[in-house]
């Protein structure tokens, strides 16, 4: 009867042998780069449409628990995460069509590296033992470092991929070595497990157990780029393509926070306080450190970067609102993750369609008059960078609302200040490309090479900024349909899921 | 669900700008069809000011709920005193649209131009915070576009600045917001962001409260702008077009004031009478300050921001004065202020369009060239200054009053300051309009029939509420006192 659980993880292994099987199909010469995208595409479609069976449902099981211990969970929340994770990766190659099509040093491994890089990431929101995620983590991250460099010849891609692949490595090793303390200290690392036994352990010496959560929470914080790890992030993102950027700012994040949620929330519960003022020192360094960085900014690509910077220092802030108010903390990062997700997978994804090549259209300057000759792009261009500035009746402003809400409700009143003048900041960067879009004449001959709207890329992106919108002011207006509501909904059901024994 | 009146003149302009974006329509009948949109919601807004009883009450509510898990609701209502706002923008916007006839050759002007009075109209009627702020926010993004497209000068920076100044004020407001949201959740068990409910909150310390009550005090002090909060001011009205230095100083700046007396005194009454002497004592020093700051500019439009501000000074001042006569003259004064002020700046507008200069020492004898333009020029400077038989003249001595009742050394003061005014309004009058100079005016032409026809209703108004002031504001009378004897507890002296 074992076999039976398989279908919880159904998604996970068709994302798996997707990507195995592409890798086999990548000799053959009759598939073309269309061909391998277009499969990639339904891969990734199949297993999200098999995720979503299991989809509001609220239940916790851990599948063929004789064969992996208990070791793979799977929950309303990771169903949650893994819903994220695939809709990421989908847009990110409905995104990059355009891209790989006209970039044709990609080869057709390429997509079998994707689907392997989504694998980690759902094998991390679904790893209940932090071996099992530091292998999902690697195995993510590996994809990833060569994603980056895949253009062997551009020397700032192989730069990009080296930096990230050494720090990665780096602080993947204080990962393992965060395990290795946790394991001494509790012997198990299974979470729930950590969690029972350090609750029999309250009152005795914990030192081992604080230092190794230190080491795991120095991975977390590198991987999500908040201060003191956050140099390498502008450099990387700036080096690589522009659809894997999109997917490293936008999905990686949700991994990272779905397993760092998870172990926060269920296992260092107890002795979570101890990081607290920290927290607070790294919130309040990351947003004005990753906010000094997007001012200075000339490229917009860095400037996205930086600014992603700025936004895990948003998600920060309801991260150590959790210790007291976390229901609607919890849930406000969740429902964070998806607004930041949608508005800089529709800037970057707008950017690298519109980026003629890497040494054109890149900077502010030559954005200017862009409105007058792409009215349409422009507009999309303006609600994305209103949305991660939080402007009303976009998605990210009720992001924002949410997180400053939990921030409020936990008492840390100051936090949300601190967010609040980040944001008004924010507002400088975000809205000197609206200006400069929309407020110079457009010099002709300039946009020539600039590709109309047609095809996917520009059709995704279009619902990408419907979506937005929707998510700022949609509500119950509309029967059935899925508004702001649902959402906070569905965040909540997938919290209250972590908590069923 | 049925959609209110209040709905529809929200988001009649918004559905219309949609359409007129989508459709190929050139920029003249985008005028077109925005001015029978404004005219409608003009038709709209008499209904509901025919049918407003008069009580202090709520009326005209609708209620949806909009984001449940966190209660906020989607909930309309006017009382009298929005009333009055509303007959204002209804009456100023068409007005505008006349005066501005020929001005503007861009669709997405007209496009932008309606976006703002379904921002206005939202701002106006929303009894939920969450919705107000939505509005409030949402409002800044056409006037961004309308400064930034269709300014002068330095347009993009001025933009920046206006944009980043105002954000910041609400920002500050939104934390205050949210934290009221958040205690009332911890007091009742349960997410409301509704005003009526807000106002119940008792757990609050005060020392929270004084900086709640400054998170919102920095918005709507920004918005007005109040002294200290005025840097933006001169270099936004300079560099904008003509329609949207009227609609930042007859209406935003209105709004700043009217939220003042909406949501101040229902959230913060103890406080509100607190520091009630601070600003008054704010208000009438940025009357002075303006005003000297105004006999210093050379430029038309510049002088007239600073009188603009000066007269919102002097209308903070009458709302913090804690008695009926401030409170009513302050109403009386926006309407005035906003007729007169938004006047003069259409007027320096078809001025800029014929001569294209804007410095002082450029112009002399208009009089003798556009007989219409100096008259209602005349009309709208009398109202500005005070002159007996304009409805100017009736606020400022009904604020004067209130304030004198407050405090008769502030009153004293205020009713010196007046004075300062006139000076320069004449000085302005006399060297621009009436004396013949050697300056070259003969490209001024007179006003032409649409915009004597978008003036006309103005003067009227000016004439009439200066003759027969209360026919205009027996309805808003009831509000006031419940904001007095209900809210603040001073009653009536």
């Amino acid at each position: 009867m074992q076999w039976i659980q398989l279908g919880y993880l159904l998604p996970l292994i068709i994302v798996g042998s997707g990507a195995v099987f592409l890798m086999l199909l990548s000799p053959l010469e009759r598939l073309s780069m269309e061909r391998f995208s277009l499969l990639t595409f339904l891969i990734l479609l199949s297993a999200l449409s098999s995720n979503f069976y299991h989809f509001g449902e609220l239940f916790t099981s851990f599948p063929m628990k004789e064969i992996f211990s208990k070791m793979l969970i799977v929950d309303s929340y990771s169903v949650y995460f893994d819903a994220l994770i695939l809709s990421g990766a989908l847009v990110t190659s409905l995104i990059g069509t355009h891209y790989f099509q006209t970039k044709r040093h990609f080869k057709k491994e390429f997509f079998s590296l994707f689907l392997f890089s989504v694998f980690g990431m759902m094998l991390l929101v679904h790893a209940n033992e932090l071996l099992t995620a530091f292998i999902a983590l690697e195995i993510a991250s590996l994809a990833l470092y060569v994603m980056i460099g895949f253009q062997k010849i551009h020397d700032k891609r192989v730069e990009a991929s080296y930096q990230y692949l050494v720090l990665g490595s780096i602080s993947g090793a204080f990962f393992l070595l965060g395990t290795a303390f946790i394991y001494a200290g509790l012997g198990t690392t299974i979470l729930g497990d950590i969690g029972k036994t350090l609750d029999m352990l309250i009152g005795k010496d914990v030192s081992l157990i604080v230092i190794g959560g230190m080491f795991v929470l120095v991975t977390f914080l590198f991987k999500i780029s908040a201060f003191p790890f956050q140099n390498w992030t502008i450099d990387v993102y700036d080096g690589s393509p522009l659809p894997v950027t999109a997917f490293m700012a936008a999905t990686f994040k949700v991994a990272i926070f779905g397993f760092v949620l998870r172990l926060m929330l269920i296992d260092l519960d107890p002795i979570r306080d101890m990081w607290d003022t920290l927290f607070i020192v790294v919130i309040i360094a990351t947003l004005l450190y990753g906010t000094f960085l997007a001012v200075i900014q000339e490229s917009l690509k860095r400037m996205l970067a930086a600014s992603s910077i700025v936004h895990t220092g948003y998600l920060l802030i309801a991260f150590v609102s959790i210790g007291y108010a976390g229901e609607s903390a919890s849930s406000s990062i969740i429902y964070y993750l998806i607004a930041y997700f949608l508005s800089s997978m529709g800037a970057f994804g707008l950017i690298s369609y519109i980026a003629a090549d890497e040494h054109i259209r890149v900077t502010y300057e030559d954005f200017r008059g862009f409105a007058h000759v792409h009215p349409y792009m422009a507009a999309m261009l303006s609600i994305f960078m209103l949305s991660l500035a939080g402007i009303p009746s976009t998605i990210g402003f009720v992001g924002k609302f949410y997180i400053f809400t939990g921030a409020i409700e936990a008492g840390y009143t100051s936090l949300a200040v601190c967010g609040i003048i980040a944001t008004f900041i924010s507002i400088y960067y975000y809205f000197k490309l609206i200006a400069l879009m929309y407020f110079y004449p457009a010099c002709d001959a300039e946009w020539d090479d600039v590709p109309s709207l047609r095809g996917i890329t520009p059709i995704t992106i279009g619902i990408i900024a419907i979506a937005v919108i929707w998510g700022g002011i949609g509500n119950t207006f509309i029967a059935y349909f899925p508004g702001v509501d649902f959402l906070i909904d569905t965040a909540r059901l997938s919290y209250m899921s972590l908590f069923i024994k | 669900m049925s959609i209110g009146i209040l709905s529809i003149i929200i988001f009649l302009p918004m559905l219309t700008a949609f359409v007129a974006m989508l459709l190929p329509l050139n920029s003249r009948a985008t005028r077109n069809v925005a001015f029978m949109v404004s005219l409608t919601i003009f038709a709209l807004a008499l209904y509901v000011y025919t049918h407003f009883e008069l009580t202090g009450a709520i009326q005209f509510q609708e209620n949806y709920a909009w984001i449940k898990s966190y209660g906020i609701s989607y909930s309309l209502g006017i009382d009298g005193f929005s009333l009055i706002i509303l007959m204002l923008i209804a009456t100023l916007i068409p007005s505008a649209y006349l005066l501005l006839w020929k001005n503007e050759r861009s669709k997405s002007y007209w496009i932008s131009m309606l976006f703002i009075q379904t921002g206005i109209s939202g701002t106006l009627f929303s009894l939920d915070l969450f919705l107000f702020y939505f509005f409030w926010e949402a409002m800044l993004l056409p006037v961004f576009m309308i400064i930034g497209l269709f300014g002068s000068g330095n347009r993009v920076f001025s933009t920046l600045k206006i944009t980043i100044y105002t954000i910041m004020g609400s920002l500050f407001m939104f934390v205050s917001i949210l934290y009221l949201g958040v205690a009332h959740y911890y007091e009742f068990g349960m997410w409301s962001f509704a005003l009526s409910d807000l106002v119940n909150i008792t757990t609050i310390a005060r020392e929270q409260k004084v900086l709640l009550f400054f998170g919102f005090m920095l918005a709507f002090a920004i918005k007005i702008p109040l002294f200290p909060f005025h840097s933006w001011l001169l270099q936004t009205y300079s560099n904008s077009p003509t329609g949207g230095v009227f609609l930042l100083s007859s209406i935003m700046a209105k709004l700043g004031v009217y939220a003042l007396v909406r949501f101040m005194i229902p959230l913060f009454p103890e406080l509100f009478v607190e520091f009630s002497v601070y600003f008054v004592a704010l208000g009438i020093f940025g009357l002075v300050y303006f005003g000297i700051a105004a006999i210093s500019q050379l430029n038309i439009k510049k002088m007239f921001a600073y009188s603009s501000a000066s007269h919102l000074g002097l209308i903070t001042a009458g709302i913090f004065a804690l008695n009926v006569q401030g409170m009513m003259g302050s109403a009386f004064l926006i309407v005035a202020h906003a007729i007169a002020t938004g006047g003069l700046f259409l007027l320096v507008g078809v001025m800029e369009r014929h001569l294209g200069i804007r410095s002082l020492s450029g112009l002399g004898g208009i009089a003798g060239r556009a007989p219409w333009f100096t008259l209602f020029f005349a009309i709208m400077l009398f109202c500005t200054v005070g002159i007996p038989g304009t409805n100017g003249f009736v606020a400022e001595l009904l604020i004067v009053l209130g304030i004198f009742h407050y405090n008769p050394y502030l009153g004293v003061l205020s009713a010196l300051t007046v004075l300062v005014a006139a000076s320069y309004m004449f000085w302005v009058f006399q060297k621009a309009v009436l004396v013949k100079s050697d300056n070259n005016v003969s490209n001024m032409q007179d006003l032409s029939l649409h915009e004597i026809l978008g003036l006309l209703p103005l003067a009227v108004l000016i004439i009439a509420m200066g003759v027969y002031p209360d026919f205009f504001l027996y309805k808003i009378e009831p509000s006031l006192q419940h904001y007095l004897i209900d809210i603040l507890h001073v009653g009536v002296k």
